[in-house]
């Protein structure tokens, strides 16, 4: 599917006109949606924290994580990611302020802008430019060259997405340069100080702070804080492996991408990403990373408009003969752990690329 | 901006101290409680003229009090935007619970027409913490001049209140309006006049008499030259006063309070090159009209953040202070003080103020 230089700006000229016409019609009603997002996370994380620190119950201690858990998923995901992007500053709203929020996991929000706003959604599925293609441990698609840890990465997939916060916020030091470079490692070193000490916070406030106050339920509050991490982390490591690894989603070369023009950005966002079909809770359970389309064609748009306008992508897609990469979430995910199964081996010698099977 | 860490401001106790939380539960609860920010019930709104009201308030305990002649911020949401906008306190700073600002409706100011359209008795607005150096001078002058013209009228108004107790009061206000209907507290300061022996009140009106200047002046108070003056109005009325007192080496003697739309040129695509001025950095640089502000930063020796630089990623977002910008990806036109632009995808209208 190529389309012809005129036809791509046509198609990116679409594109933000739609941007404009909803950029255009932000207000009270986007206001109250992320305000009413805060409030219920906020409520939720009360709850929760107090159902484990005054409970003595299996029972109240399931909600109790649950709660949590769904009050960290929130705050990380349909708030904070969300108002980092930037998609709410136009409030003039401090407290929703894209450059000074500081959200609840260990990853230092300042990494995250830098190695999120900027490298993955300028750069985004480009080898070698964007390092969320396979995070440095997993190999996801074709092109990506074979290394002996991915015959691993099957199993190291499930350690990630236990301890996924833990990636994100180690993510943002660049580990593999680090090894690699000198740069690598004075980068590192430069930027260890803002890792360290938010994982030092967020580590003392559900490990010590919170049992500590617990008393004799010390032991429920700790463990009940890292069942409501480990799901946090789980759920949003399986969104995001939704987000552009499913059969379908492309990757770029450097050279493909040289001298892009707006249009080309708008087709590679586009080409790149793949959305999950759900209910509204369930888009606002992923912080709308289910309509990761929208996301990248539009990343500073209030997240909660995406699923409103996904049909105009949808048909402006169609207009032009576009791929438009949506399923349920099982096929997502499904076709996102098939590929670990299958590039976690080299290609065969015989399938350069995806070129056709030899004759036997 | 290293601010000292507290309990109230210490990451490691959150979110027990997380103030913004508190404050939003606090307000659910009664809409002018909170740790942290002034909030103000209006009590009443009074009609000073046809275009101008006086906002009567209650603020909450985090008012810190103030000085007659400083203005305060007032902060209001319109369709999910928070503006932000100084107002003059017309009060006396002596009734410690209760303030008042007086507005005048701007033409098509989105604030303005707000407070007066829409706020009522019973409301509540934020306010920031007042601020401004036009204030009396302690120990207090003996004999002083005020000069005022439209709304300039209001921060003078305080000052008068403030002073209208003291017994040594030796005051001659001179206030300039358009026409008797346009003049803001004309009443009270009749009656001040008249109940004050050390109050002369002059108003002139500029549609009958004509421009107020220096001539009319020296003939409405002949003495004017050895008094401590206060100016306040439109830019204008400002300058001709200033330059008479200081052609009179009496400049000195003079303060005066700016206000209204500042650097009101707007020019068009032609401009040329603008002046940006970077608050943070303190420093002043000319950015051409066609170019995005990011580049003409980097042009005059700034290294302000980037990423994209194609608009995505907002690393080189920055709080414009004052002035105009339009986005070129867009053709938005960003002219609200305090708003976040993309200085990459910017380029400039008017001359700026940036946070950079």
């Amino acid at each position: 599917m190529r389309l012809t230089a005129a036809e791509t700006e046509a198609f990116g000229t679409e594109l933000d006109a739609l941007r404009n016409e909803i950029r255009a019609d932000l207000g009270e009603r986007d206001a109250a949606h992320i305000r009413r997002v805060v409030r219920i996370a906020r409520g939720s994380a009360i709850a929760g924290r107090s159902l484990l620190m005054f409970g003595i119950d299996p029972i109240t201690w399931t909600f109790g994580v649950g709660a949590l858990a769904t009050a960290k998923i929130l705050e990380n995901m349909e708030i904070g990611h969300n108002v980092m992007h930037g998609q709410y500053d136009w409030m003039n709203d401090p407290t929703l302020d894209s450059q000074t929020y500081e959200w609840d996991n260990v990853c230092d929000s300042g990494h995250w802008r830098r190695y999120h706003n900027y490298e993955h959604h300028t750069y985004t599925n480009i080898l070698g430019r964007d390092r969320d293609v396979g995070y440095g441990l997993m190999r996801i698609s074709r092109e990506q060259y074979w290394h002996p840890k991915h015959l691993v990465q099957p199993i190291s997939n499930v350690i990630l997405a236990t301890l996924f916060q833990w990636g994100v916020g180690l993510h943002g030091l660049d580990p593999t340069r680090a090894f690699k470079s000198k740069i690598g490692r004075a980068r590192m070193r430069k930027e260890s100080g803002a890792f360290l000490r938010k994982a030092g916070r967020q580590l003392a406030k559900d490990y010590m702070l919170f049992p500590a106050l617990a008393l004799g339920n010390a032991p429920r509050v700790l463990l009940g804080n890292l069942a409501a991490n480990v799901i946090r982390n789980v759920w949003t490591n399986v969104i995001i492996f939704c987000g552009h690894f499913p059969e379908g989603a492309r990757v770029y070369t450097r050279e493909e991408t040289r001298n892009e023009s707006r249009g080309d950005w708008y087709l590679r966002q586009l080409q790149g990403s793949a959305n999950i079909e759900g209910s509204s809770l369930f888009h606002v359970l992923t912080g709308h990373l289910s309509h990761q389309i929208e996301h990248h064609l539009f990343p500073d748009l209030p997240a909660h408009r995406y699923a409103e306008i996904a049909p105009r992508v949808q048909a402006i897609c169609a207009k032009y003969g576009l791929p438009y990469n949506t399923g349920s979430f099982w096929e997502q995910y499904g076709s996102v752990l098939k590929k670990l199964f299958v590039y976690a081996l080299p290609d065969r010698a015989a399938e350069p690329h995806g070129a056709a099977p030899l004759p036997a | 901006m290293q601010t000292q860490s507290t309990l109230w401001t210490t990451p490691w106790l959150r979110p027990f101290n997380d103030v913004v939380a508190i404050d939003d539960l606090l307000t659910q609860v009664h809409a002018t409680w909170s740790l942290a920010r002034i909030k103000a019930r209006v009590l009443a709104v009074v009609d000073e003229t046809a275009d101008t009201k006086t906002f009567v308030l209650r603020p909450n305990r985090n008012w810190p009090g103030f000085r007659a002649g400083q203005h305060v911020g007032v902060e209001i949401e319109i369709d999910g935007v928070r503006h932000q906008r100084r107002y003059s306190l017309s009060s006396a700073p002596s009734a410690r619970r209760v303030i008042a600002i007086t507005v005048k409706r701007q033409p098509g100011g989105k604030v303005s027409s707000w407070l007066h359209d829409r706020v009522h008795a019973g409301d509540v607005v934020g306010l920031g913490p007042p601020a401004g150096t036009f204030t009396l001078p302690t120990p207090r002058p003996e004999r002083l001049l005020m000069v005022s013209a439209g709304s300039g009228i209001t921060p003078l108004m305080a000052m008068l209140r403030d002073l209208a107790a003291s017994p040594a009061l030796d005051v001659v206000f001179v206030h300039v309006a358009r026409r008797p209907d346009d003049a803001i507290f004309a009443a009270e300061l009749t009656r001040l006049a008249a109940s004050r022996p050390g109050l002369t009140v002059h108003h002139h009106h500029s549609a009958e008499r004509g421009r107020f200047d220096a001539a009319t002046l020296a003939a409405l108070v002949p003495d004017h030259a050895e008094r401590t003056a206060f100016l306040c109005g439109p830019a204008g009325f400002m300058t001709t006063i200033r330059t008479h007192f200081a052609t009179r080496g009496l400049a000195d003697r003079l303060h005066e309070e700016s206000f209204g739309a500042p650097s009101g040129a707007t020019p068009g695509a032609d401009a040329g090159t603008l002046e940006v001025r970077c608050a943070r950095s303190e420093r002043l640089f000319d950015a051409a009209a066609d170019v995005p502000l990011l580049v003409a930063a980097e042009q005059a020796g700034l290294r302000p953040r980037y990423g994209c630089r194609m608009g995505i990623c907002h690393t080189c977002s920055c709080v414009k202070r004052t002035g105009t910008v339009e986005n070129v990806l867009t053709g938005e036109i960003s002219s609200e003080p305090g708003e976040r632009i993309q200085l990459c995808i910017s380029r400039p209208r008017t001359e700026l103020t940036l946070e950079l």
